[in-house]
């Protein structure tokens, strides 16, 4: 008996000294990818340096950098493990270290809403001053990110929205016609104007996916150009490379006929290359892809899937994302249509806000960037 | 194996056997506290009212827990609770949009999932040959089957009038509804377990099924009734996920069966069935619902989290063997 009692508590000490262990393991860790984050930062573009200027320059703008310092911006990705939102996650970091303020990163453990509200509540208990998220679900997270208004905190989104009720606004990467444009144009040129195509999609509850189709959908149908093309299927991928690879194969045996893969997203995108190219197959793909794991693909001739594709820089989406958490935070903007602030070393440093549409508001960061076989080799070793 | 055929109760000292299971549950008390000294150290932001705040989303998976301690101490598993979770939120979040009064969604909700764990009740009423593992695989498929046909191309259903589970997701002080309600639940469950004879009956069928049923005590009925006591409690999960998340889709209740399963071996409950009580699987719910809270408010990697709870699951089922070793060798010693 007292052996026993003796053994847990033995075991207990051993548990305690692997948290703790982890606990300080953890955090050089992140510091360490802090410093090294920033350094990219300032060799990347100086772009720091520029921000600084621009502060010392204009009183508000110094205002604004002085209400950054010391607050707590948190940002929730859609899941761990996905390069996209890791480099969003990077671009967020980025900038609000820059501005002097403390970034807290959050990891779900998976791409469910369930995990993000968990991850959410344990920031609000952190008093943090602002939340940014990339949703899972557009509306299952109303309840926690109201508790999070309701506590102070300010909230917005970035890559997929929420509803209009639970954020204050929303770093959109491009406006969803101008994508939805891009990827039927693309669709239309690939496929010769006429034939089958089919779309590989990630979850079918994903916000943004769903707003791209149906974009497409509705381009198809209101110009006559479109009316040889046939939209066959929208296949599911869910995000994960062997699912969206039995897609891809099941989608190849169901058409024969099939011409054109269109896969928005870039876990589907990556996997149906890999098919195609390893199938030496007549099908031809385009949609979103990350350029580091699509370079491979991307080329005119037989012997790639895809001749090209779209993105919009997923670095400038977090650093978007993290520039409106600061204004919110700072007081700028409230998150009303109409608003202006100044996102300093980014390209098009005046952003305004715009109605998205559904009853909230929207940032948009600009047109999706087109990667063919001539600027792959320059971006395949950015992100 | 052992467990069903090997267990003789007259050869073992019954106050031995009755220490034994005392000090384990003494073990999870001081674990709890421990846990909670040990988050509280490490977080500033561990407070009372923060973790009764953050509860909720855990606390409709301890639901789930109770009725599967049941479950396993009949030897028997349900890995179809995480569908019937997601089918009963699907039906919740319909209903309400259908402008059905939010008592007759509650009745609907939890009616749904009494159904679903009566389909595996039935199966296993009428097959008793069948391994509860594969039918329950079966119907978890089934059932999220249904859910996702009900949820349609979207893949997802929110509810559009809110004030119902508005009021659901409510507080007494900082005590939210459902936290009283899982205390009441689990005062009954170990209750039912330890004072009834068919808490009696739930040890002696784990034990030895064949035997319990040559007693005279009604097997399949009795594993009937816990199977759709699961289903019901799965859809009354399902009502307390629905206030949190206003919604459901195809991923809701994703793992629940298992994270259920967990808290259960983890409070010494055997999977092998006819061991273990009510009141370590609910201690060790708790544990492991504050371990992630204060792990959450450290921002720990969510991934080493899971490595730490699995750690500890692996170390709560190998601290018995181990130390049931001990006491044999040193008896054969002396």
């Amino acid at each position: 008996m007292r052996k026993k009692v003796f053994s847990v508590l033995l075991c207990a000490a051993m548990a305690t000294s692997m948290l703790a262990g982890c606990g300080d393991n953890s955090e050089p860790a992140s510091n360490g990818g802090t410093t090294d984050d920033a350094n990219a930062n300032n060799d990347a573009a100086g772009g720091s340096d520029d921000a600084d200027a621009d502060d010392a320059a204009g009183g508000s703008d110094d205002a604004a950098g002085g209400g950054a310092a010391g607050k707590k911006f948190a940002l929730v990705t859609k899941s761990a493990g996905n390069p996209y939102n890791e480099k969003e996650a990077e671009g967020f970091e980025d900038v609000i270290n820059s501005l002097g303020g403390e970034c807290i990163i959050k990891h779900p453990v998976a791409a469910t809403a369930d995990a993000q509200v968990s991850e959410i509540q344990s920031l609000i208990s952190q008093g943090v001053d602002s939340i940014c998220v990339a949703a899972n679900d557009e509306n299952a997270l109303q309840a926690a990110l109201e508790d999070a208004m309701a506590a102070g905190i300010k909230v917005s989104c970035l890559d997929s929205k929420t509803n209009a009720a639970s954020r204050m606004t929303f770093a959109n990467q491009a406006g969803t016609t101008e994508i939805g444009q891009a990827l039927m144009d693309a669709v239309y040129d690939i496929a010769g104007g006429e034939g089958e195509w089919a779309i590989l999609s990630a979850t079918s509850q994903a916000t943004n996916q769903n707003a791209w189709i149906e974009a497409m959908k509705s381009i198809m149908e209101s110009d006559s150009k479109y009316a040889n093309l046939n939209l066959v299927e929208v296949a599911y991928g869910d995000d994960e490379p062997q699912k969206s690879t039995d897609q891809t194969q099941a989608l190849l045996s169901k058409y024969p006929n099939l011409k054109v893969i269109c896969a928005p997203t870039t876990v589907g995108i990556a996997a149906a290359a890999k098919v195609l190219q390893d199938q030496s197959s007549s099908v031809k793909l385009t949609g979103l892809g990350l350029p580091s794991e699509m370079a491979a693909y991307i080329g005119d001739d037989d012997a790639h899937s895809c001749p090209y594709m779209f993105l919009w820089n997923p670095i400038d989406v977090g650093r978007l994302g993290a520039y409106i958490s600061a204004a919110l935070v700072d007081g700028t903007i409230t998150g009303a249509a109409g608003e202006t602030f100044t996102a300093a070393g980014m390209d098009n440093s005046e952003y305004t806000i715009v109605d998205a549409g559904d009853g909230g508001t929207e940032v948009i960061l600009g047109a999706p960037f087109k990667f063919d076989p001539s600027n792959i080799g320059d971006w395949k070793d950015v992100y | 194996m052992a467990g069903k055929s090997g267990r003789t109760i007259e050869a073992t000292p019954q106050d031995v056997w009755k220490k034994r299971i005392f000090s384990w549950e003494g073990m999870l008390v001081v674990l709890f506290l421990f846990i909670n000294i040990f988050c509280r150290c490490i977080s500033p932001n561990y407070t009372v009212a923060n973790v009764l705040r953050e509860m909720p989303k855990y606390l409709s998976e301890i639901f789930l827990l109770l009725p599967m301690a049941y479950i396993l101490m009949l030897g028997e598993i349900d890995i179809s609770v995480g569908s019937t979770v997601c089918l009963a939120a699907t039906v919740a979040c319909m209903a309400t949009n259908a402008n059905v009064p939010f008592v007759g969604v509650i009745l609907i909700t939890i009616l749904t999932g009494a159904v679903c764990g009566m389909v595996n009740g039935f199966i296993l009423l009428k097959f008793p040959e069948l391994p509860s593992m594969i039918v329950t695989l079966g119907t978890q498929i089934v059932f999220r089957g249904i859910a996702e046909i009900m949820l349609g191309s979207g893949g997802s259903v929110s509810v559009t009038n809110t004030a119902g589970f508005r009021a659901l997701s409510g507080e007494i002080g900082p005590f939210p509804y459902v936290f009283f309600l899982v205390l009441i639940c689990g005062a009954i469950f170990v209750v039912l377990s330890v004072k009834t004879t068919f808490g009696r009956s739930l040890y002696a069928i784990g034990s030895n099924s064949r035997t319990s049923f040559y007693s005279g005590i009604k097997v399949g009925k009795i594993r009937f009734l816990v199977f759709t006591l699961m289903g019901t409690f799965a859809g009354i999960a399902a009502l307390f996920l629905t206030s949190e998340l206003y919604g459901a889709n195809t991923t809701t209740g994703n793992g629940f069966e298992m994270d259920a399963i967990a808290m259960a071996v983890f409070g010494g409950i055997s999977t092998a069935g006819g061991k273990g009580k009510m009141i370590g699987g609910l201690i060790s719910a708790f544990i492991i619902v504050c371990l992630r809270i204060g792990l959450g408010q450290i921002n720990m990697n969510p991934q080493v989290v899971l490595i730490i709870l699995g750690a500890l699951l692996i170390c709560a089922v190998l601290i018995p063997n181990i130390s049931a070793g001990l006491g044999l060798k040193k008896r054969k010693k002396i």
